[in-house]
């Protein structure tokens, strides 16, 4: 058991590709941190620095204590999973799991035992003996954990160790991953591209785009309070609505295309930095469930937009609308099997499910107006 | 946490050093080095070193004494002996129409052959492993095999072409006979590989591209013109190479068959050059006879890839 | 697998098959009569027209071939150079391939091309200096006179096939081995080896039939009859005025058993390594 800790680690590729751009990261002992992003963000990179599979450019890496830039990978007690399980195609399951032990000349009692130790963990005590060509999918990913399990190491690795699972199957390992996790209680550093999965996993979740760190924080921290449009646009799903906006001057409302949001005072004391921009352009972001019902029926701060479609989900309903406002796209943060949202002024809506919508005719939403957002257009930083 | 956002506040950032090797690099590089050591070593004992060796030997006076020899002085006179000489002059000549007929002749065949194999349902693997044996066998057996066969005497050729009403033509008693009756040999043992290559490419192939061009309405010419031989390109350039250094070094065969003879008429460059040297023990000229066939036959390598618009595979990085 | 329709008695009598039949009895048939020769008495054999049959059939020749031309000698001497120098071809070129395609030495593109140019250099190019570096150390007759250059010159090749083959195995194995504390060694014993079988049983192939049939240097490098091999001795069999064709014929079936068997029972690794790409289109 160990904390990780990077500091300022860079990486350049042989090629000048500069993929990891300072990139300080603190994972405490025991914790899961999740790395998420969009494709080519660095995640693996960064993972496979820590694993000692790629050189370190500049910067520090710890391990514990002991600064681990120069150490082998093997003597960085570490395990680490694989997307594609890189499971050995010519060993039995148990021979997959035990072969680190026997690498470490350990007697062969010793090894069966704790073979059969992780297989009951893992529920795999049946398949030992086949070879990996003859388990299915979610088999050969619980063996590639088994491998990384026997070991006991300080700390885990995983790199999208899910992402060959079909979705019904990922949704139960997720939560299985989860759990063997906390069980053996070993400090985790694991990577994903699904925000979904980084959200419901991860103690702590550090967000990257194009080699930078964004942000780092517990799940519900990332989402209540992103620091920046990235990782608003980024995290959630649907994704929280951004529309181009003004603030009026004496920053009491902000305008929305043709509708004027009045901020009542908690708003705007809450975020009293929206003052600087009185008279100036701001992003405003409003994530679905902050448009929850009618606006007729509670007082407040309204939306009111076009209806395109309804879907019901039983709970809620899901209602897609349009505004007059330009809608803004965060670079990269959008998950491309989502639904497209991009066009002109398109955003969602959760709405309690007797709300009286129709597709077709004109809503008036109410605003949640505790959850605005508001965002610095040229930096993208939040407004506070 | 800090949180940085714009992109644009990474080009402030001081690059660091590019693809700094750590300690870790630079011990896979060592045992990489260590482990390709025994291997490079002997390869470079064998092959650099004679190379080298050959090429300065081919520009200086060679001169035998009883119990060695010695290089004496550098001298364009090897390569000017050779120029001057009908007989290597008729072997450069020789061994690049030999390579040319027989390539293509092994080509065409080799590739009519595959065809039909591609098409074989049953008795495929049999069939492959009767091509595989010309392709394995003892190059000195298969000269003796025709040497029998053309036997002016009793051979089998003989027979058959008294049987079609052909008469009894002599084979290697006539350059002509001799150079067309080294061909059909060398074709004999090497058609085989040619057509497995490009049996092993067809299969390749990926399947859609012919259903595609039958949707389009493409007869079986157009298709083996149009895209079967246009996707066989890398595989049979590869054959073509294989095929071009071999019948570059062309040696067992008119050794054994032919002797070289009638007169020179089968002397191949390497049988040129092993008689200059082994049997006459002129060293000189034979070493500028060696370099020079291994200067065309890199010629003939660089040539067939080009023709055939083919690159050495790149580093799979 | 694709499909073409051609209908009724077309689809067996075309163009294409013809050709290809006809190529197949042009293949078979020498390979019959060396057979069948070998078990004709040689006056039979040397009686016009020939006969298809051999009747009556002797195995005199093969006693022949062993007794009086030494071909059992020949046979000893072919298998055990052939036998060494494949087998160092295979262990030196998997440690060289496997680094040369895994670890991040730096020029090893520009070695991979000098490999690839020396292993197209002619024998002829090199024979005669190697011969007096030979005579120099005294090692003309003698095994290591055949099994260090065979060696050399298959080298290449087989480090080629062998990285692609290396190439092809995923990454992530060899890393999991190392992160497990796998040395590199034991990385190539236990998790690549075993993957590249194939690639080893392509890259031995070859190498023991290019050993098996070589015949230049064994000519020149090994004069003397006990350490010759099958082709020298074979081509030695004849004198000025007779070749005993029946003897030959004898022996050059007992010298294509072996290697026929090995390339039978490995045909696949044959054909697979012809195409596993040193060439791209
Ligand atoms: N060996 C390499 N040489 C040069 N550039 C590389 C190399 N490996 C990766 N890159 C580049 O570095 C960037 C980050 O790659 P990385 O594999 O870390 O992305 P990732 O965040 O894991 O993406 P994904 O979610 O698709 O796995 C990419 O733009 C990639 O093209
Ligand atoms: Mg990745």
């Amino acid at each position: 058991m160990a904390t990780v800790s990077l500091e300022q680690v860079n990486k350049v590729y042989p090629n000048g590709f500069h993929a990891v751009h300072d990139l300080s990261l603190d994972i405490a002992d025991g914790e899961f941190m999740v790395l998420v992003g969009p494709s080519g963000c660095g995640k693996t990179t960064a993972l496979r620095m820590v694993a000692g599979l790629e050189d370190i450019s500049s910067g520090t890496l710890k391990i514990g204590t002991r600064t681990v830039n120069d150490v082998t990978p093997k003597d960085r007690d570490i395990a680490m999973v694989f997307q594609n399980y890189a499971l050995y195609p010519h060993m039995t399951v148990a021979e997959n799991i035990g072969f680190a032990l026997k690498l470490r000349k350990m007697p062969k009692t010793d090894i069966e035992a704790r073979v059969k130790e992780t297989a009951e963990i893992l529920g795999l005590t049946e398949w030992l003996n086949r070879k990996p060509g003859q388990l299915s999918g979610g088999q050969r990913q619980r063996v590639a954990m088994g491998r990384a399990i026997v070991r006991e190491p300080s700390v885990f690795l995983m790199d999208e160790p899910l992402s060959n699972l079909d979705a019904k199957l990922r949704v139960q390992m997720r939560a299985e991953v989860s759990r063997i996790q906390r069980r053996i209680n070993v400090s985790t550093i694991y990577v994903t591209h699904d925000q979904i999965e980084a959200m419901t996993m991860g103690d702590r979740v550090a967000v990257m785009r194009a080699g930078l760190l964004q942000q780092c924080d517990n799940p519900q921290v990332l989402y209540d309070h992103p620091d920046n449009l990235f990782v608003a646009a980024f995290i959630g799903s649907p994704a929280m609505n951004l529309y181009e906006a003004s603030v009026t001057e004496g920053a009491a409302a902000v305008r929305v295309g043709s509708q004027q949001i009045d901020l009542p005072a908690s708003v705007t004391t809450a975020h009293s930095g929206l003052a600087a921009f009185a008279g100036k352009r701001i992003v405003l972001g409003l994530r679905p469930e902050h448009l929850p019902a009618s606006g007729d029926a509670r007082p407040g701060p309204t939306l009111t937009g076009d209806v395109d479609l309804v879907e019901a989900l039983g709970s809620e309903l899901m209602v897609h609308f349009t505004i007059d406002a330009k809608r803004v796209q965060a670079e990269g943060a959008h998950d491309p099997d989502a639904e497209d949202v991009a066009a002109a002024g398109e955003g969602v809506a959760r709405v309690d499910p007797r709300a009286p919508v129709k597709a077709g005719e004109r809503f008036t939403f109410a605003i949640d107006a505790d959850g605005m957002q508001f965002f610095d257009p040229e930096t993208g930083l939040a407004i506070w | 946490m800090a949180a940085i956002s714009t992109t644009a506040e990474r080009t402030t950032a001081a690059a660091p050093p590019r693809g700094r090797r750590d300690a870790n690099t630079k011990k896979l590089a060592r045992i990489g080095w260590g482990f390709s050591a025994p291997a490079l070593l002997v390869i470079a004992a064998v092959t650099i070193f004679p190379i080298v060796y050959s090429v300065i030997m081919s520009v200086s006076n060679v001169q035998l004494s009883g119990n060695g020899f010695a290089l004496n002085g550098i001298t364009g006179g090897n390569y000017s002996v050779l120029v001057h000489a009908a007989v290597w002059r008729y072997a450069v000549i020789f061994t690049i129409v030999y390579t040319l007929i027989t390539v293509i002749v092994e080509l065409v065949i080799g590739t009519c052959i595959a065809l039909v194999l591609e098409r074989l349902t049953a008795g495929r693997g049999w069939l492959m492993a009767l091509l595989l044996i010309p392709w394995s066998m003892i190059t000195v057996i298969n000269a003796e095999l025709y040497g029998y066969i053309y036997n002016g005497t009793y051979g089998v050729y003989q027979y058959l072409t008294g049987l079609v009403g052909l008469g009894h033509p002599v084979i290697l008693g006539t350059p002509t006979g001799a150079i067309a009756g080294m061909m059909v040999a060398d074709i004999w043992k090497t058609t085989p590989f040619v057509a497995i290559i490009v049996l092993a490419g067809l299969v390749m192939l990926p399947g859609d591209v012919y259903e595609a061009a039958e949707m389009d309405g493409a007869s079986g010419w157009t298709t083996f013109w149009r895209i079967t031989l246009p996707l066989l390109r890398p595989t049979i350039a590869l054959a073509v190479m294989f095929r071009v250094l071999q019948a570059f070094g062309l040696f067992d065969l008119p050794y054994v068959l032919t002797g070289g003879g009638p007169g020179y008429s089968t002397n191949s460059l390497a049988i040129l050059g092993y008689f200059a040297m082994f049997k006459n023990l002129d060293f000189g000229p034979g070493a500028a006879v060696a370099t020079s066939t291994a200067a065309l036959v890199l010629l003939g390598c660089l040539a067939s890839l080009r023709v055939f618009r083919v690159q050495v595979g790149k580093e799979n990085a | 697998m694709r499909t073409r329709k051609r209908t009724g008695w077309r689809r067996i009598v075309n163009g294409v098959n013809i050709a290809g039949l006809i190529s197949v009895l042009f293949i078979a048939l020498p390979l019959y009569w060396m057979t069948i020769g070998s078990f004709e008495t040689p006056a039979n054999l040397a009686s016009s027209p020939p006969q298809w049959f051999p009747v009556p059939g002797t195995t005199a020749n093969y006693s022949t071939a062993f007794s009086q031309y030494h071909f059992w000698i020949f046979f000893r001497n072919s298998l055990i150079v052939t036998i060494i120098a494949t087998a160092l071809v295979l262990a030196l070129g998997t440690l060289a391939g496997y680094a040369l395609g895994r670890t991040p030495m730096r020029g090893k593109f520009s070695l991979l091309v000098v490999l690839l140019m020396i292993s197209v250099f002619p024998e002829i190019a090199i024979i005669a200096p190697l011969y007096l570096l030979m005579r120099e150390i005294g090692w003309l007759n003698s095994y290591q006179a055949l099994i260090l250059p065979y060696t050399a010159f298959n080298l290449p090749f087989a480090i080629w096939i062998l990285r692609n083959y290396f190439l092809g195995i995923p990454k992530e194995m060899e890393e999991t081995g190392r992160i497990d504390g796998a040395g590199p060694l034991r990385t190539m014993w236990s998790i690549v080896l075993p993957q590249a079988l194939p690639g080893l049983f392509t890259a031995g192939i070859f190498c023991f039939t290019a050993c098996w049939t070589e015949f230049l240097m064994a000519l020149t490098f090994n004069a003397q009859t006990n350490f010759q091999t099958i082709p020298v001795g074979i081509a030695t069999f004849g004198t000025q005025d007779i070749t005993p064709f029946p003897t030959i014929f004898a022996a050059s079936v007992v010298a294509v058993i072996p290697i026929g068997i090995l390339v039978f029972i490995f045909r696949k690794f044959v054909i697979s390594g012809l195409t596993s790409g040193a060439v791209k289109g």
